[in-house]
């Protein structure tokens, strides 16, 4: 078994599903606090149209993935930040458009099984060198983004109210938020693949919801889920030779849904002595 | 002199429905005013206003002698805000301490840590609402008027020069909002301009400066005594209010809270 590491491929595409893991943990952290799920489908989708245009044209996926989830961020961010009805028809509609652009690209495209079948499911063994450091570039800027604006998002995502009305520029932090999952779609659909990325951002980060008082755990807990399921799920793929993201997505899901089962939040009290009091003033 | 606060036809209105009228009023210096006015009646929309969060359709706003919309962000940065308690999710995983400093985040640029004197302002505001025992409590553990007290704080912690609350009296026990109202009357006497929206009127008797009564545009405005009674009352809420004298008190009753 230890042999593997001898291959470099196998070297690489551990370290991809590391950045994604982390990654996910951390925008998807702000991603399920905002209820920003479907927006983020919508997303991901559009980086798959970004890719399969970018295989037309012979330039890397990943960057094609970039442009053109961020111009369909741009899109999703100002109809989320409009009324809520309007925001999800528009996200309805960049969902399907996009899913639209890429079948029609992947159909032109000569390479099309290939390419849509590593979009759809992805391809982590597949990661090139170049891949590598399109990913450890765009997890860095995500990384650093949250870093540097950590506690204006924080603030944000508790009370947007409260948060412009004393002064944060809420409609810029939340396109910035937008961007940062357009940012995680890119590092998504090489590792997990399109179909998959959703439920690597959205199911550690509900997970550690469940166990976190506050958001510093929750991102902790959240990163250790997607670190465990990302790395358990990848050598599950090497024995069994299967597609690591189904794997990865098995095991994300199973922690949500262990998470659900023992959740402290959810915990119903059946005796007086064993219930919580309010604490007086 | 250029007054704290002050409108001019202000009206505001969302889509078609016009939500404020002509609302005209003038806080000279600083001081205590409720405003107070039936359910729909752009008490919110006013405070909202003159943080330019909402665009006025006809009018003017000057706020701190910054004139709004044009320099909203400057009002803000010198502005504490406390929103209705109820649109906030609770469940949200923040603790006390982070709530109660995010008002400090706010006043500063983006990438700027927050430092001791941030902390110690966060703390001194807690200890004023009596919350300083619940400083690494998860805000979801504490109860209604407990939330509301660090609310409260996190509006104060800022050192604001004008205090915005709306409804905070709201869903809150007597003891309270005997606190919280003991807390903004020595904010307004420090020289704090304090504008709360309440429905709740008898606690205003005694404690507020001046009162505007509002149903969409501004029914009366002026100091307390002059503007609460019954006349008044009735043509803002629209039913008969009665006042009674109890004990040196004055009790307002009729207003449906719930209305």
């Amino acid at each position: 078994m230890l042999d593997i590491f001898s291959y470099p491929f196998v070297w690489k595409a551990l370290v991809a599903i590391i950045i994604a893991a982390v990654v996910s943990s951390v925008v998807g952290t702000f991603t399920v606090l905002r209820g920003f799920s479907t927006l983020s489908a919508a997303i991901t989708h559009s980086s798959f149209a970004g890719a399969s245009i970018a295989v037309i044209y012979g330039v890397n996926p990943l960057l094609g993935a970039l442009a053109l989830s961020f111009g369909f961020s741009g899109l999703t961010a100002y109809a989320s930040s409009t009324n809520e009805r309007k925001a999800d028809v528009v996200i309805g509609m960049i969902f399907g458009f996009s899913t639209a652009l890429a079948v029609l690209f992947l159909s032109i495209a000569s390479t099309y099984t290939a390419a849509a079948w590593s979009f759809i499911i992805g391809d982590v063994l597949g990661v090139s060198w170049i891949d590598l450091y399109t990913l450890i570039i765009v997890a860095v800027a995500a990384l650093g983004i949250i870093a540097l604006l950590y506690k204006e998002f924080k603030f944000i995502t508790f009370d947007p109210e409260a948060a412009e009305a004393m002064g944060l520029r809420v409609s810029a932090y939340h396109y910035i938020m937008v961007f940062l999952i357009a940012l995680f779609s890119v590092v998504a659909i090489k590792v997990v693949g399109v179909i998959l990325a959703i439920v690597l951002l959205i199911a550690p980060a509900a997970s550690a919801y469940e166990f976190s008082h506050d958001l510093e755990h929750m991102l902790v807990i959240s990163m250790i889920i997607a670190l465990i399921a990302g790395v358990l799920g990848f050598f599950l793929s090497l024995i069994f030779n299967i597609a690591s993201s189904a794997f990865i997505g098995i095991a994300v899901s199973i922690a949500y849904l262990i998470a659900l089962v023992v959740s402290p939040k959810r915990r119903k009290c059946r005796e007086i002595a064993k219930c919580r009091i309010v604490k007086e003033v | 002199m250029t007054p704290v606060v002050s409108t001019r036809n202000l009206s505001v209105a969302y889509g078609d429905r016009l939500a404020l009228e002509y609302v005209t009023f003038e806080l000279i210096r600083p001081a205590f005013l409720s405003i107070v006015g039936p359910n729909a009646s752009g008490k919110t929309t006013l405070l909202k206003a003159l943080l330019g969060i909402v665009e006025p359709l006809t009018g003017s706003i000057e706020v701190l002698g910054y004139k709004v919309p044009n320099d909203k962000y400057k009002v803000r940065k010198l502005v504490g805000y406390v929103p209705q308690r109820e649109r906030i999710d609770p469940t949200k995983p923040v603790l006390v301490k982070d709530v109660v400093l995010m008002g400090r985040v706010a006043k500063k640029g983006w990438g700027r840590g927050l430092s001791r004197e941030d902390y110690e302002a966060a703390k001194r505001a807690l200890k004023a609402v009596e919350m300083e025992a619940f400083w690494d409590e998860p805000y979801v553990h504490l109860s209604g008027g407990q939330q509301q007290r660090v609310l409260i704080a996190r509006a104060l912690a800022v050192e604001p020069k004008l205090l915005l609350l709306d409804e905070p009296l709201s869903g809150v026990d007597a003891a309270t909002q005997d606190v919280i109202l003991r807390v903004l009357r020595e904010e307004a006497n420090r020289g704090v301009t304090v504008i709360m929206v309440t429905h709740d009127l008898n606690p205003l008797m005694e404690l507020s400066d001046y009162v505007m009564l509002l149903n969409r545009t501004v029914i009366a405005f002026g100091k307390t005594h002059e503007v609460l009674n019954e006349e008044l009352l009735a043509k803002t809420f629209m039913r008969r209010i009665s006042i009674v004298k109890a004990e040196e008190k004055i009790i307002v009753s009729g207003v449906d809270y719930h209305a």
